[in-house]
């Protein structure tokens, strides 16, 4: 024992001990759930130090943002957020037993955000899927994160919330230790952090968030790449085409709450009409001085018969 | 390490020596590959006792490189592993475990490992190991008579492979043992138990010695030397000397199609 | 997507015959398949698994349930990696007896559901491959279900099928239990008979067209009163 502290191998670093030593409830504890400890610290992959695999690294300084394969073979496919894979479960001894496995996350999405004069309008779909399969119907992707700020998720509906709700006890202790509200700005930027903190490793995240502070209404992107953006309008995900395509027609900025709710609500259910990925109920959120505020919760199905009826959108004056 | 007021007999088993794996020998080097291996191990449970079986043979590749070497460890009275796979890990684990065996030993307070926390334990090493991307190429079978709560000797029969998989049953065989002669256990045995039935270590034995026989002739990695060990309720474990098999290759010219 | 008689994994038998030497490559995961079946009432909540532990074609053991009992109120069921489901119950459990120490109760479903999400969160970048399907009562005596995806999203729904049959039992539910998009909506509330009736009757199906669901099953029932079992057998091939 003197000698190991001596020398300085600690648990969990590379060590001369033997197994029995290390087969401890408070190693595995330490070791398989570090995030107990302190959220912020999830337990690395295994693989980071094996030469084949070390190949695969992502090098996130590469300019061209090409697609690619990190530690573990998650990907990003082209076309946003894909199936997180893991490598074929090769042969054992013989002709091996066991499948290929592969992990598969939920992922696709319709969300939108934007400013109009009255506030902040967000709208989501709530369909999460793994690979063809509909997962859920019901997803909540509207996360709150406290009286006044609000976080969507795209992506990995393990990443968004895991970080989302690490982002709501971040802001709240901003909140004790400065005796004043965090600003959205401050806020999106402790996400994106986190998020170019774990660069490379495979998060999926494609967020907004929105609230309102001391400047008046904030809207920023943040995703997984550590790119922060604030804006006036986004849309994020696989529907997020066909929700753009609605809301650039119609958006203005002088509009009355109930337009812009509308706009908002008839974004999300032509992009869930469309992109099969999307679905569920259209969820519309209005952020305004006071905080956000919950309008609508509506399934799909009970607004077909209403949009189908008009021929044309209505006119926004 | 647990105790630190007084000696603790954990400090033996904590001096073996790991596999060093420090920044200064270069990149990490891990085994991904089995070397010198072990094929199937056969353990079928009765009505008082356990029996396992493995050959004694440890091929390099095709080749049959160690022809006498046991695969079957005598834990303690009522305990005795076997091992497939590499034949490296097992000594690695082995050296441990009589380590292990020896401090129990040294409290001499009449307390043992039993077969169920040695296979436990094994779950735990083997799942870490596989964790860090650095497994030890093995499957253990764990067979031993642990007393229950009330005193009374039960059969334990446990797996554990090199992901740490791991359960118990009456019939258990690893590798090609597992698609050849669990089989003809699982037969073996329903056909003996049913009605009432009871299988006594004799039927056990005669099973196991058959599907022995089958591996022989079917798995081009295993040998005609083999032992076997009986785990019994009553009385001391044992390790059988070698038998082997007379091969009686009279069919092999009727087999065609492989030429 | 054309039907296969091969090995999901993706080796044929003549791919075998026409190998050389056999290649060895380490990969941490496999699945040895299993099911759960969860649903959750007016003061009771039901969860069910298999009894099957599998890898390819082999069956390891025809009686390894998959339920984890947490406490008086709250039951676990796992399935996928074999190896990972252990490590992680294990974990739970632990985790469950500091916070009984520490704090001088039980923890509550909605505690452990989201101390789950937290433990299978840390391990994202090496994930558990588990389905797991959490089901308890509540404080007010009401069932709930939590269901999960291997990283951690934690998702509380009525009735919940994961595992191997997950994406085969799901639909059926969704009909049995929900009434999803029909016309007639159920008249009065599921009793407890009537959702043991449709899980034993959905573990059947299961059997039929899953290799990886088969030999029986097991069943907790979780009221006020504390957790009852049945067991049932299923197809044996």
């Amino acid at each position: 024992m003197a000698l190991d502290s001596l020398c300085g191998f600690a648990t969990g670093q590379p060590s001369f001990k033997a197994f029995s030593s290390m087969c401890t409830l408070q190693n595995d504890l330490d070791v398989f759930s570090g995030n107990f400890k302190n959220n912020l610290q999830l337990m690395n992959p295994p693989a980071a130090h094996i030469p084949e695999l070390e190949a695969m690294k992502v090098d996130y300084k590469d300019p061209l943002h090409r697609e690619r394969k990190t530690p573990y073979g998650f990907y990003k496919s082209p076309l946003g957020y894909g199936p997180m894979e893991v490598p074929d479960v090769g042969a054992a001894t013989a002709p091996s037993p066991g499948g290929g496995v592969k992990i598969q996350m939920a992922h696709g999405t319709t969300t939108l955000g934007f400013k109009f004069k009255g506030g902040v309008i967000i709208a989501v779909d709530s369909r999460a899927t793994g690979g063809m399969f509909i997962g859920s119907q019901n997803v909540k992707k509207i996360i709150e994160i406290n009286d006044s700020l609000l976080g969507t998720m795209a992506g990995g509906a393990a990443d968004c919330i895991y970080w989302e709700r690490f982002l709501s006890k971040q802001c709240r202790l901003y909140e004790l230790r400065n005796r004043e509200k965090i600003s959205v700005a401050a806020a999106s930027k402790l996400l994106a952090n986190i998020c170019f903190h774990y660069k490379g490793y495979g998060l999926s995240m494609g967020t907004m968030i929105a609230g309102w502070d001391k400047r008046g209404p904030g809207l920023y992107y943040v995703d997984d790449d550590g790119r922060r953006a604030p804006g006036n309008l986004f849309s994020v995900g696989s529907g997020s085409t066909y929700a753009l395509g609605v809301l650039d027609g119609s958006y203005k900025w002088d509009m009355t709450d109930e337009e812009a709710q509308e706009l908002g609500r008839r974004a999300i259910f032509h992009a869930t009409h469309r992109d099969a990925a999307s679905g569920g109920v259209v969820r519309v959120y209005h952020v305004k001085a006071g905080g956000w505020e919950k309008i609508s919760e509506v399934d799909n199905d009970k607004y077909w018969e209403k949009y189908s009826d008009q021929k044309m959108p209505i006119v926004i004056n | 390490m647990a105790n630190p007021q007084g000696l603790s007999f954990e400090r033996f088993s904590t001096s073996i020596p790991a596999i060093p794996s420090a920044p200064a020998l270069g990149p990490m080097k891990r085994t991904q590959t089995p070397v010198t291996t072990g094929t199937s191990v056969l353990g079928i449970r009765y009505e008082g006792g356990i029996v396992l079986a493995a050959d004694t043979l440890a091929s390099y590749g095709s080749l049959l490189r160690y022809r006498d070497c046991t695969r079957l460890h005598k834990v303690n009275d009522n305990t005795v592993i076997a091992c497939m796979g590499d034949y490296a890990d097992f000594q690695y684990l082995l050296s441990i475990i009589e380590q292990k065996a020896i401090t129990e030993d040294c409290m001499d307070d009449g307390f043992n490992i039993t077969a169920r926390s040695l296979h436990s334990w094994l779950t735990r090493v083997l799942y870490n190991k596989r964790c860090k991307f650095d497994p030890l190429w093995t499957t253990f079978l764990v067979a031993g008579t642990d007393e229950d709560d009330d005193g009374q000797k039960k059969e334990f029969l446990g797996y554990v492979d090199k992901l740490g998989t791991a359960y118990t049953d009456p019939v258990i065989a690893t590798g090609y043992g597992s698609m050849l002669a669990t089989p003809v256990m699982r037969e073996a045995v329903e056909a003996k138990t049913k009605n009432g039935g009871q299988l006594t270590e004799q039927d056990a034995i005669d099973i196991i010695k058959n599907c022995m026989t089958i591996l022989y002739y079917r798995d081009a990695r295993a040998h005609y030397r083999y032992e076997i060990a009986v785990v019994p309720t009553t009385g001391k474990a044992r390790i059988e000397p070698p038998t082997e098999i007379k091969g009686d290759w009279q069919v092999a010219h009727l087999i065609k199609g492989y030429e | 997507m054309s039907m296969s008689l091969m090995r999901p994994g993706g080796f044929s038998y003549s791919e075998l015959a026409n190998a050389g030497p056999v290649e060895h490559q380490f990969s941490p995961y496999t699945d040895n398949g299993g099911s759960i079946v969860a649903v959750a009432g007016k003061g009771f909540a039901l969860i069910a698994s298999d009894t099957r532990l599998s890898t390819g074609y082999s069956i390891y053991t025809r009686d390894q349930p998959k339920l984890y009992p947490l406490n008086s109120n709250t039951v676990l069921g796992c399935s996928g990696c074999w190896c990972d489901v252990l490590s992680e119950t294990r974990l739970i459990e632990a985790r469950m007896k500091l916070y009984k120490h520490e704090h001088q109760k039980e923890m509550s479903p909605a505690a452990v559901a989201q101390m789950l999400a937290t433990i299978l969160y840390s391990r994202r970048f090496f994930p558990y491959y588990v389905s797991n399907v959490l089901a308890g009562i509540d404080a007010e005596g009401q069932g709930v279900v939590y269901s999960y995806d291997p990283v951690g999203h934690c998702d509380q729904n009525l009735f919940h099928a994961g595992g191997s049959s997950g994406a085969l039992l799901q639909p059926l539910l969704d009909n049995q239990i929900a009434h999803l998009n029909m016309q007639i909506k159920p008249t009065e509330p599921l009793s407890l008979e009537k959702a043991k009736g449709i899980i034993k009757d959905v573990f059947i199906s299961a059997a039929e067209r899953d290799i990886y669901t088969g030999d029986g099953i097991l069943l907790k029932i979780i009221t006020k009163d504390g957790i009852t079992e049945e067991s049932m057998k299923l197809r044996h091939d």
